[in-house]
């Protein structure tokens, strides 16, 4: 059935010269169909016919926000063209998050169980396509009985099972691999070959993440695989070019490299027969290229299986020869499947002779055109790397490094990386190959090569001499990478000295050779070269000056780090004794032994994507950690199947610490040398600050009692108050005077309250005090609540102070400080006199009784008021707003009303103050009516009492 | 200076190249296809690219294209672009894709004269046409004298135009057209309006005229102390006939004596023959806005949204707008529109998205009203409507937004022959827009929608 409408429209929007054009084509159109979908007697063909259009205008990119609803309509249609469409609709424009799908889900359970193949086919196709959570939710069982059920036709259980396999990849979590397990290895005895075919792929993704359910596959396997190879049991129609279906054939072999090879020798040897059979006949190469193809896809599977089933046997020494003629052949596609496969021998056999043979061929292969095939040549080159022919190897890798395609180069420097320090048998070697890598492809040398030489120098005494004199060498050469400057720059300062008697190589000649290149690296090394010239100063004593000078053209450059560090370091170099320097640049400890950060980094770039590989890229050793955590996770899992699950978790998870830490490794240690540097310099402030402190502390006492006074005093600033309360209000002014003769600048304050008040400020102040001036600033202050009643002043300056203690120069610099000081706003501050007479005072004080509201505390009395309850009586009324009540004699009784703006608002409070003249100690007892307000009260009252 | 310069069409095909320095290479414009002309992205006129910097302007279909590779003066680039559209304008009529693609021999003549090594040359039409023409090669003899002529007066003090011109009427025209912006709220404030205007000049008269021209400049008029006494009829009669009006700013063609303007605020001229732009000017005080427009726009329900836009006219009644169009923007889902009118036609537009209200005859001091119903359909994606601004255009013949007029045009010349001076004025709009109104309720319904 044509469509007239809609070519027509198609034509017109082929038409449409510009895109405005377009635009308003297509937004005509969504208007007409908007219009047309308005009418609910709209026929299906109609509405077939709109549909398609929108999908047309959605697939050109434009944006189609309605109709999805008739496409769902058209799902329900009996008519096949009208239900494809539907579906088509469907699956394009729907997406996994979208609300119809609940919609959906319905009109396809309902064709899944129709009786007619083509509608349960369009269903599949459409679930696979969506794949969205929910659908897999409520229809994979649906899909599943569709693949193992007796009535359904071969294509419709070959598209159930291929649905079910997306599902799968999808949503591993909603398929129970445990129940289903059996059911699905069923259908891999299907006598139609395409839906054991369909079934077979569906195991191989079951079988990489639960090997234990699908255990059953492998025998399954081993017969389909016999009966396909030796008794050639197969249709006819499912030969492709001469070789009996190819693709069910590879899988097979594929999947049966996920199990362990059986341990019975009657299967194994089953195997191996079958694996004997493919290799005799791969010895003829087919002319037909397609033919040529298929043999070859079986042959490598096979070979690729009888390496993993036993790397000894007969049929391995077999493929080696086949695999020696492939990777010379004129194929590419041969060449790298040919490499692949002996990379994974070389993987296995406990001797790489058989590939060792091949040598010249693989190295000639790194100049193969086709980058795959050199990839593939650089995997064996690795993998086959033992001693003996370490050296011939690196060596080769990089002459080639030099020419090598960008795209490689970094691969290939971590590789050279690995092998040169896994076979070095002498340093003077490792080191040479490693500065020759930085030679040659500096810009590709990742962080984690270099910081590994630095671990292997440092942790190496013998080497470090020669290490020394070869970097310096190569400094010297007018040209030289920023990595070798990096390594020349730590290894000189940690050892520079070993070789400062040789000729050639004195102090003052290390430090040019690196500082002629100082201006042109980037900011982090320049920085560690700073850090270096500290060393130097250290056991070059002569070379000071130079030094010095750098540091101090440092201080000045724009960059924070570089500042700091030559400000810091310089003001260590010039400190009357080298005790700090020496301290501070004292020779690094070995680093503790660890992993090689190189190979977790190699081995995150060999991530895969599809079917799992079953070996890793490299020797022996890396496979043999694979196969014993393999085993161990076979073990675990015999115990219970919950265990399993726990340890395969933690087995991930510690190899993603393994491989976040291994990056780490090095960056985390090279910081670490600063450290004492930072400390000390920090140590000499909080020195200064202590001093400060005391009479800080002072102060602050004799304000919480005193409304004026200064609260801090320094060599530069004065800071001073006055207060004025008025029940729950009060007011602060803040005088900060300058006592130097430099302008304070930058004066910033801030201030910190607690919730228990409310802290406005009415005035606020220049940013800038001349010397000899005082400026202030007005708080108004709001009690709220007894608890967190407490507020403190933040204050930034800078001083632009003329000279430094133990800097020879004049240049004026600025010191940044700050303050934090504690406000003596405290609870106290909001009391109101109460005059009460002697009943009333008793009346109440029995009225509000014991704790929770009242509270004692004893404590021993300031020095002046010691003597006499007289005295204390005096101090108590001048420096607290209480009315003390005179008519008690023995002890000083007061009253008083706490106030707040808010919450608890006026607070009878009730005190009596005891005196024990003997002991020089004193009782205080506090009642009031609200249990906070005493808690907050009574420690403050006593500390007034103590400070008398 | 200019590195090369080029023509695309809208689909981003070069139809002209021409590379004036050897620093970039021809492939430079298949960065700029690339980059400019298929990004959807906002598009500024300078796109900086590596080292080199592209300027373009649109014309008609096609784009004009400068690259540089140096920081040149983008004001000076600009205006040899603008430049080369007069030219083509003057040359072909319509400077659009089919003329490119006709005359492209001719261009590229054109462009080797107008610029040398990147240097921006003499680009005026009037000489050019002189001795870059689209007829054959005339014989040896004529071109000796021709080519005297001609470099007499390209390197003359009047090189726009020629010294023989002769007319049996002479006859010059002034039209002033003004375009004004205006972006009201919906609440009736005016949120932003600006008048940009032209005085157009076709001047069809022989010799070498020396033309004199006043307008009711403010500056000028306090200058003469007749503020207040040169009020005359203001074109359309605006309200604020206190008539002067203060130009923002004020650029003049090549052939305005700027030394006279900058001293007496004098506009002396020798007009170039046949039509030119004279000056261009732009005020933002006291405008007169010729529509006031009111909308308001009402969710009635999920599916069905209520139009109500009034329009009134504010100039005189005497005189009349044509051609009057809105566009009121409805929301994207809408599946049909009812539409009543007072006056014109209104329809909903699919392609445009928008209902479309033609009054082909507007007179002033009038208001016509729309009433209009949407029905929705529902969306699968919630997106809330974005309410762009309701747009209008018209045209408004003998009206000034802004309230300028010519006060006179004298005409000196050797020969003082008699001439015949025509005046005219239209306001048209450049972005008029008004907001609607969301919160504002009908106030009365024009009709009862239909069961």
């Amino acid at each position: 059935m044509s469509m007239r409408g809609l070519t027509v429209f198609i034509a017109d929007l082929r038409n449409c010269r510009a895109r405005e054009l377009e635009e308003k084509r297509v937004n005509k159109e969504l208007a007409n169909i908007r219009s047309k979908f308005k009418d609910p007697q709209l026929s299906g063909r109609q509405k077939k016919k709109y549909v398609c259009k929108l999908l047309y205008m959605y697939i050109l990119g434009w944006d189609v926000d309605f109709g999805h609803m008739e496409a769902v309509n058209l799902l329900s249609s009996p008519k096949y063209s009208e239900k494809q469409i539907g579906y088509l609709a469907v699956t394009l424009m729907i997406s996994e998050s979208n609300e119809l799908v609940r919609l959906v889900v319905n009109s396809m359970r309902k064709d899944l169980d129709d009786h007619i193949e083509i509608h349960q086919c369009l269903a599949l196709q459409a679930i696979a396509n969506i794949s969205a959570r929910e659908m897999a939710e409520a229809l994979s069982t649906d899909v599943m009985r569709l693949m193992t059920s007796g009535q359904a036709k071969s294509f419709v259980k070959k598209k159930a099972a291929l649905c079910l396999l997306r599902l799968f990849r999808r949503h591993p979590d909603l398929i129970p691999a445990k129940d289903w397990a059996d059911k699905i290895m069923v259908g891999m005895e299907d006598y139609d070959m395409g839906v054991a075919l369909a079934v077979t792929s569906l195991v191989v993704a079951v079988a990489q993440s639960h090997p234990d359910h699908m255990a059953g596959c492998v025998p399954r396997a081993i017969s389909r695989m016999h009966k396909i190879v030796m008794e050639k049991q197969y249709s006819p129609e499912y030969v492709y070019y001469k070789v009996p279906v190819p693709w069910l054939q590879v899988k097979l072999l594929r999947l049966l490299q996920y199990y362990p090879p059986p341990e019975d020798n009657a299967t194994r040897g089953r195997v191996m027969n079958i694996i004997q059979t493919i290799l005799k006949n791969a010895r003829d190469i087919p002319k037909n290229i397609q033919h040529n193809n298929a043999q070859n896809a079986i042959l490598f599977e096979a070979i690729n299986l009888a390496i993993h089933m036993d790397p000894q046997s007969e049929a391995v020494v077999q493929a080696s020869e086949l695999l020696g003629r492939f990777i010379s052949s004129k194929e590419t596609n041969i060449r790298y499947l040919g490499l692949e496969t002996m990379a994974h021998l070389a993987g296995f056999a406990e001797s790489v002779s058989t590939v060792k043979k091949h040598q010249e061929t693989i190295i000639s292969s790194l100049k193969d055109k086709d980058i795959s095939v050199r990839r593939r040549a650089l995997d064996l080159l690795y993998s086959m790397c033992d001693v003996s022919n370490a050296r011939v190897i690196v060596h080769e890798l990089l002459q080639y490094l030099a020419i090598a395609d960008y795209a490689i180069r970094e691969e290939m420097v971590l590789k050279i990386a690995i092998l040169t320090e896994k076979f070095a048998t002498d340093y003077s070697w490792y080191v040479d190959v490693i500065l020759q890598l930085i030679t040659i492809a500096g810009d590709n040398v990742s962080d984690e090569v270099w910081y590994r030489v630095v671990q292997i120098v440092t942790n190496n005494e013998d080497l470090q001499e020669y290490a020394v004199r070869t970097v310096l060498t190569a400094l010297k050469s007018p040209t030289c990478h920023e990595t070798a400057l990096k390594v020349g720059g730590y290894i000189l300062g940690e050892y520079g000295h070993l070789i400062a008697n040789n000729p050639g190589c004195t102090p003052a000649e290390q430090f040019m050779a690196l500082h002629s290149k100082f201006t042109m690296c980037t900011t982090p090394t320049r920085a560690l070269l700073l850090s270096t010239y500290l060393k130097f100063i250290n056991v070059f004593p002569e070379i000071k000056d130079q030094v010095v000078a750098v540091f101090k053209q440092y201080r000045f450059v724009l960059d924070v780090e570089l500042q700091q560090r030559a400000c810091e370091y310089l003001s260590i170099a010039t400190l009357a004794s080298d005790e700090l320097l020496q301290v501070a640049c004292e020779e690094m400890p070995p680093f503790p032994q660890r992993e090689s950060a190189l190979l977790s980094r190699l081995q995150r770039k060999t991530q895969d994507t599809e079917d799992k590989r079953t070996w890793q890229i490299g020797g022996l050793d890396a496979n043999k950690e694979n196969l014993l955590a393999a085993s161990y996770k076979r073990h675990s899992r015999r115990r219970s199947a919950v265990e399993s699950t726990d340890a395969q978790l933690q087995q991930q998870q510690q190899q993603q610490q393994r491989q976040n830490s291994g990056l780490l490794d090095l960056s985390d240690d090279l910081p670490a040398q600063q450290p004492p540097v930072h400390h000390l310099h920090q140590e000499l402030q909080q020195q200064q600050a202590q001093q400060t402190a005391a009479t800080t502390a002072a102060s602050y006492a004799r304000l919480v009692r005193e409304p004026n006074g200064v609260l801090y005093e320094d060599a530069n600033i004065q800071i001073g108050l006055k207060t004025e309360y008025h029940a729950a209000l009060g007011r602060v002014a803040i005088f900060y005077g300058n006592k130097s003769t430099a302008t304070i600048a930058n004066l910033a304050t801030d201030m910190d309250v607690g919730d228990g008040v409310r802290v406005t400020l009415l005035q606020p102040i220049a940013s800038s005090v001349p010397p000899a001036t005082q400026l202030h600033q007005m708080y108004n202050i709001e009690c709220l609540s007894p608890v967190n009643l407490h507020a403190t002043l933040k204050i930034s300056y800078t001083v632009q102070t003329a000279h430094q203690p133990f800097s020879s120069s004049s240049n004026p610099t600025t010191d940044n400080n700050t303050l934090s000081l504690r406000l003596p706003i405290v609870s106290t501050k909001f009391l109101t006199p109460a005059p009460l007479s002697r009943q009333d005072f008793l009346a109440r004080w029995t009225q509000i009784g014991g704790p929770p509201r009242e509270m004692q505390i004893v404590a021993p009395t300031g020095p002046s008021v010691c003597t006499d309850v007289g005295q204390l009586r005096n101090a108590v009324e001048q420096h607290l707003a209480v009315s003390v009540l005179r008519e008690f004699e023995d002890a000083v009784v007061a009253a008083a009303v706490w106030n707040a703006a808010s919450g608890v608002g006026k607070v009878g409070c009730l005190i009596r103050i005891e005196l024990n003249v003997a002991q020089k100690m004193f009782r205080l007892t506090l009642r009031s009516t609200n249990e906070q307000v005493t808690a907050a009260l009574a420690p403050q009252i006593r500390d007034i009492i103590e400070s008398f | 200076m200019l590195s090369a310069f080029f023509i695309f069409n809208v689909k981003g095909e070069v139809l002209i190249s021409r590379i004036y320095r050897p620093d970039i290479k021809r492939s430079v414009a298949d960065i700029f296809r690339i980059q400019v002309v298929s990004s959807t992205d906002v598009r500024s006129p300078i796109t900086t690219l590596g080292s080199m910097s592209f300027f373009h302007v649109r014309h008609e279909n096609i784009y004009l294209v400068a690259v540089t590779k140096i920081n040149a003066n983008a004001a000076l680039i600009f205006e040899f672009l603008y430049k080369v559209t007069g030219l083509g304008r003057s040359y072909f009529g319509k400077f659009d894709e089919d003329a490119v693609k006709s005359n492209f021999t001719l261009i590229y003549e054109l462009l080797d004269e107008i610029c040398d090594f990147g240097f921006p040359q003499n680009t005026e039409a009037e000489t050019l046409k002189l001795y870059i023409t689209t007829e054959g090669v005339r014989s040896e003899r004529a071109m000796k004298e021709e080519g005297a002529r001609i470099a007499i007066q390209a390197t003359g003090a009047v090189a726009w135009r020629r010294p023989d011109i002769k007319y049996r009427k002479n006859e010059a025209f002034l039209d002033v057209v003004e375009s004004v912006n205006l972006l009201m709220s919906a609440k009736g404030t005016v949120l932003r309006a600006d008048v940009s205007g032209q005085v157009l000049m076709r001047a069809y008269l022989s010799g070498m005229p020396e033309c004199k021209f006043g307008l009711n400049d403010k500056v000028l008029l306090e200058k003469e102390g007749k503020l207040g006494s040169a009020v005359s009829t203001v074109p359309g009669g605006g309200r604020k006939s206190a008539g002067a009006v203060e130009l923002d700013d004020c650029q003049f063609h090549q052939c305005v004596k700027l030394g006279n303007y900058e001293r007496d605020r004098t506009i002396n001229f020798i007009p170039p023959d046949g039509e030119c732009e004279l000056m261009k000017y732009r005020t933002t005080e006291n405008i007169n806005l010729p529509f006031r427009v009111q909308a308001a726009v009402v969710e009635i329900s999920k599916n069905r949204m209520e139009f109500k836009v009034s329009v009134r006219s504010q100039f005189s009644n005497k005189i009349f707008a044509q051609n009057v169009q809105l566009k009121i923007p409805v929301p994207t889902n809408t599946s049909g529109v009812k539409c009543l009118v007072t006056a014109g036609k209104a329809k909903y537009v699919g392609s445009e998205n928008s209902i479309i209200w033609k009054i082909s005859r507007f007179q002033g001091q009038q208001e016509y009203l729309l009433s209009a119903e949407a029905e929705l359909t529902s969306t699968t994606t919630k997106k809330a409507w974005s309410r762009p601004p309701i747009s209008m255009d018209f045209q408004v013949l003998m009206f000034t937004a802004s309230g300028l007029m010519v006060r006179f045009l004298k005409i000196f010349e050797k020969s003082n022959y008699p001439s015949v001076k025509w005046v005219r004025y239209m306001t048209k709009p450049g972005t008029y827009q008004i907001r609607g109104d969301p919160s504002m309720q009908p106030s009365l319904r024009l009709f009862e929608p239909q069961a």
